[in-house]
């Protein structure tokens, strides 16, 4: 296994520029992703994180050129390695998913086909992404050293997904989207099925993984605590539209989108003083048919004439912390109960 | 065990006495079983009226099976679930089907699924109505308007735009709304909630959360509230009950557990929770690998084989009685000191 | 048990209740539902072709009575059975060497037979000669006379009649017993479920024919006898395990548990709950059964074991009796009645996909 230990320069490996996407359906257009860009340098995680239907899953396909049949791109650029891949014929995009880009899908049950061995579901797609194809014998050690690299015992190959228990095939997913030495893992939703101590392992693995190899990972996850835990820097995204990115630190301890600022002040924690939350009022719009302006103005507490009608540009407010907000200046400090 | 839990200035609402579910594995009509499952494992709680009480752990520690045993979903191997009526308490676990119907006037049950505990074909009002139609509460004008009542408290408003719209017209949280009016529309006493929230999106969450709080304290309810996430029952309970393969193992006021855990288990759930502040940094949760399933497991302690600081007085002594460690902490564990609070 | 006061705060809210009363708005929901449900079968060609041909057929057999009645057809000549055409009807008739060599009996004689009635005739004669029965599709009779001068479009007419109401009565019967069974047996399990299984299972072994001429030999059966029959053997057999498996699934959803918990009884959540949720498959088997009961109804009819006045398979067995079965040149005998079994099975085939794409939303969307 070529093990890249190359500390992160500046060239990001994967750039996302105005990526626009939509779905189309009987009922119209749905505008699934609007206009995102974000970056990923070598050995950085990056986190995705939104409530469903914000389009996050959607931008993990599309990295992986795996979208619906109905999804059309109208616009931007996925540039992997200074390559676009939205430009690329389908050949070359097999050539670099998997070997390049892979994932950690969500569900890990449903991932397994169950009537094959584990082992053998990963020696396939070695077999199909890695050039020259290894030996068998290769291939068995290669699978038992990634088993013994994400926790597992080697013999557990031989075994069928029904014989894991659900904290293992997360881990045996992991170890599959390792196989062919990708630079980048897209994490979508890893541990969403898995009990706390099975998600805390899971998570310290990937952890450990990400720094011993020196790759990239991008989480996408609805659960907050978890980007706050093994990102570097994250994205919220609300509506198919990023809201806010920057450093996970500057995001989680100074929001300045309402949104982000919002969901922080509603998400209980078990740690700082005991309070009430802040509830986030109404419901996502219907992407069908997007409000005007600023996605997020019929549900935000700032909202003023301006978001109705203009829609906000994710603008720098220093740091690499960039808001899509007119009124990212009125926005309170996050209470002291949050930090610390 | 007879050690009250409750406040000691009231009388409990409900007191269940060990309790207990087994699951019989490999029998069928004419071969008894191999072995059984010890789903619920001789639990003794109390609630208090008002009260809410957070029962937490992982997936199969046998939570969701108190909770559906506390409304009679299930039936119970043994043990005695002893309700308030009046002066006297009446055991739900022995009750006859005379009383069944009556019962089910005080207590009641919220689902974990929004879009499977909807009937899809009945609309909300049907929904919400069906508890006083099948109760034969009232006549239909006033089910109307109580149900009517019920949707705008629980924030579906205005009702009358509601009342005839089918589950799948509704969001999540809609849904979760509609089936905390059904559970409330004949003022129980008692509610059991299995994880109400956790198949909602973060941002509706809390104000589903909130108003469980706000209609508990209208009604006077006390809720079973059943979760995996401490900090959600952080937020909704007074009191929690942390559940180890069918054994309550640390049961205490909602802070004090949090500040000052005390069985290891606890000690390892609560490092493991996940904190949504970057700087922050947990401890390292101290014990490995996953839950099993409690297959006629041998009478010491539950927690033995995965527990870090398990002695050899662990392995060759009973599973632990739950024991009042001081300032109402009960705790079921061989190592722990008295009076740890 | 009651020791709890209602609570302030829900005696003070003022609400408004729809003023309508409540069957009304059940019934405007119920429109509404099939408006929508209308417009999604609509989409689909092959359901709309399918009620399209069932439309065609239940016309024609609607039309039959009213022709009669309305004196268009006169019933002496049009009845089904007893009609005759006693008019003289003169075809040109060439004159063929002998018996065997008539194909078509309409415009062929045999010399042999026009030598013992006393005419000389020459092979390769054309004759003018009264045409005995089948007569040839003309303006009196659309689709020709069958061999004892009875019309044909009548007793297809007559036989769309027969098809609807043994078809439906059996799919009705199959598919009540079939969702009763199945949702009782699904809901309570233990040992009602293994009793109707195993009676299912028996069913299924059962070599239905067989039993079929062995029942007709103590009794001939009447059409809608078969239809019961029919009926039973589905609803007890094959169409009670398929909708058993659906209740089983609607069975293990939380809002059963719900009902439970609100207090229904076992009676209110299989009616109210289970069987309602079933309901929209038992639909889609009322249309399968539909084709099944009328391919069955023909095959029993042609081999002559029920006793009925006249369907599409009863034609064809008199059409087999009188020797005309596989003549093409007698077509008009055979054609009708084959065509319209088949297409009307399979119009009900074919709505039924229609409507499968109603209820099940996955084939949707594509």
């Amino acid at each position: 296994m070529t093990i890249s230990n190359e500390v992160s320069n500046d060239a990001p490996i994967l750039d996302v520029r105005n990526v626009v996407m939509h779905y189309r359906t009987e009922k119209g257009d749905v505008s699934a992703i609007e206009n995102v860009s974000f970056s990923l340098k070598s050995g950085e995680s990056f986190g995705l994180v939104g409530e469903s239907g914000c389009g996050k899953t959607s931008m993990a396909m599309a990295l992986l050129q795996l979208q619906a049949e109905n999804a059309t791109f109208k616009g931007g650029e996925i540039v992997l390695n200074g390559e676009d891949m939205l430009k690329m014929n389908p050949a070359e995009v097999r050539s670099h998913r998997w070997s390049d880009i892979s994932m950690v899908f969500q569900g890990a049950m449903n991932a397994w086909n169950p009537v094959h061995r584990v082992g053998a579901q990963i020696k396939e797609a070695m077999d199909l992404h890695i050039r020259p194809q290894l030996s068998h014998t290769e291939s068995r050690e290669r699978i038992a050293s990634l088993f013994e690299m994400v926790g597992l015992d080697p013999e557990m190959m031989d075994r069928y997904p029904h014989e894991f228990s659900g904290g293992m095939r997360q881990r045996a997913i992991i170890a599959m989207a390792l196989s062919c030495d990708p630079q980048i893992i897209i994490a979508d939703e890893p541990t969403t099925a898995l009990d706390v101590i099975v998600q805390d392992q899971i998570l310290t693995e990937l952890k450990k993984i990400q720094h011993d190899l020196g790759m990239s990972i991008i989480y996408i996850s609805h659960d907050i605590a978890v980007i706050a835990e093994v990102t570097d820097r994250m994205g919220v995204m609300y509506a198919g539209k990023m809201v806010e990115t920057g450093p996970t630190i500057e995001v989680f301890h100074n929001p300045k989108h309402p949104y982000a600022f919002l969901l922080l002040s509603s998400t209980p924690s078990i740690t700082g003083p005991r309070r009430k939350l802040a509830p986030l009022e109404g419901e996502p719009p219907n992407l069908l048919d997007p409000p005007p302006g600023c996605r997020f103005h019929p549900r935000c507490p700032f909202v003023t004439d301006q978001c109705r009608t203009e829609e906000p540009p994710l603008a720098e407010i220093g740091g690499g912390h960039r808001v899509a907000c007119w009124n990212w200046e009125s926005v309170p400090p996050l209470s002291e109960g949050l930090r610390k | 065990m007879t050690d009250v839990q409750a406040p000691a200035s009231t009388r409990p609402l409900i007191k269940v006495e060990g309790l207990q579910k087994l699951f019989p594995i490999g029998s069928s009509r004419f071969r008894a079983p191999d072995a059984h499952v010890h789903a619920v494992d001789g639990i003794d709680f109390e609630i208090a009226p008002g009260e809410s009480l957070g029962l937490v752990g992982e997936s199969g520690c046998g939570k969701s099976t108190t909770g559906r045993m506390l409304v009679r979903l299930m039936d119970p191997t043994a043990g005695s679930i002893l309700l308030q009526d009046g002066d006297e308490m009446i055991d739900i676990a022995a009750i006859d089907k005379r009383d069944m119907l009556r019962f089910r006037r005080r207590v009641q049950m919220i689902f974990q699924d929004p879009f499977e505990s909807l009937n899809p074909r009945r609309t909300v009002y049907d929904t919400v109505a069906e508890p006083l139609t099948v109760q034969r509460v009232g006549s239909v004008p006033e089910r109307e308007m109580r149900v009517a009542k019920l949707l705008d408290l629980v924030g579906l408003s205005p009702a009358d735009t509601f009342m005839f719209r089918y589950p799948h017209e509704l969001s999540g949280g809609q849904r979760q709304r509609v089936a905390i009016a059904r559970a409330l529309v004949l003022d129980p006493s008692f509610v059991v909630a299995d994880e109400p929230t956790s198949m909602l999106d973060v941002s509706i969450r809390i104000s589903i959360m909130d108003l469980m709080l706000s209609l508990a304290e209208e009604f006077g309810v006390s809720y079973l509230y059943i979760t995996h996430d401490l900090a959600v029952a952080r937020y909704m309970c007074d009191r929690i009950a942390v559940m180890y393969l069918g054994k309550i193992v640390e049961i205490t006021d909602t802070e004090e557990l949090l500040s000052n855990p005390q069985h290891p288990y606890t000690k390892a759930l609560l490092s493991a929770v996940p904190v949504p502040d970057p700087a922050y940094r947990r401890p390292d949760v101290l014990i490995k690998g996953g839950i099993a399933k409690a297959i006629d497991p041998p009478p010491v302690c539950r927690f033995v084989d995965r527990c870090p600081m398990a002695t050899d007085f662990c392995r060759t002594h009973d599973h632990p009685d739950l024991v009042d460690k001081g300032n109402r902490h009960f705790v079921a564990c061989h190592l722990v000191e008295s009076s740890a609070g | 048990m009651d020791t709890k006061q209602v609570p302030e705060s829900l005696q003070r809210i003022e609400v408004q209740i729809p003023d309508r009363p409540l069957w009304r708005i059940r019934a405007g929901l119920l429109w509404e539902s099939f408006k929508s449900n209308w417009k999604l079968f609509k989409r689909n060609r092959v359901g709309l072709v399918g009620l399209v041909v069932i439309i065609l057929f239940a016309i024609l057999g609607l039309a039959q009575p009213i022709l009669f009645a309305t004196g268009v057809w006169d019933a002496k000549i049009y009845d089904v059975r007893t009609g005759n055409d006693t008019r003289v009807r003169i075809a040109e008739m060439t004159v063929v060497a002998n018996v065997d060599e008539v194909i078509d009996p309409t415009s062929q004689i045999d010399r042999r037979r026009l030598i013992a009635e006393g005419e000389n005739v020459q092979v390769g004669d054309v004759i003018q000669r009264e045409l005995k029965h089948p007569w040839p599709p003309d303006r009196h009779h659309l689709l020709g006379t069958d061999p004892n001068g009875s019309d044909i479009l009548s007793q297809l007419m007559y036989g769309a009649r027969a098809a609807f109401g043994l078809g439906l009565l059996a799919a009705f019967v199959t598919v009540f017993i079939a969702t009763t069974v199945g949702s009782v047996a699904a809901y309570f399990g233990g040992w009602v479920d293994s009793f109707f299984m195993r009676f299912a299972d028996l069913l299924l072994m059962l070599p239905i024919l067989a039993v079929l001429i062995v029942a007709s030999s103590f009794g001939r059966f009447k059409l809608w006898h078969l239809a019961i029959f029919l009926g039973l053997l589905g609803g007890f057999g094959g169409t009670a395990i398929v909708l058993k498996s659906q209740a089983l699934s609607v069975k293990v959803k939380p809002f059963i548990d719900a009902a439970r918990v609100a207090g229904g009884n076992n009676w209110r959540i299989v009616t109210a709950h289970l069987i309602p949720n079933v309901m929209p498959l038992s639909f889609l088997y009322v249309m399968f059964s539909v084709t099944g009961a009328i391919s069955s109804e023909a095959v029993l009819s042609f081999l002559g074991l029920l006793n009925i006045q006249m369907s599409w398979g009863l034609m064809i067995n008199k059409t087999q009796s009188a020797g005309y079965l596989l003549n093409p040149a007698t077509w008009w005998l055979i054609v009708p009645a084959g065509l319209a079994v088949t297409l009307l099975a399979g119009a009900f085939y074919l709505a039924g996909r229609g409507m499968d794409e109603i209820i099940n939303p996955r084939l949707r969307n594509r």
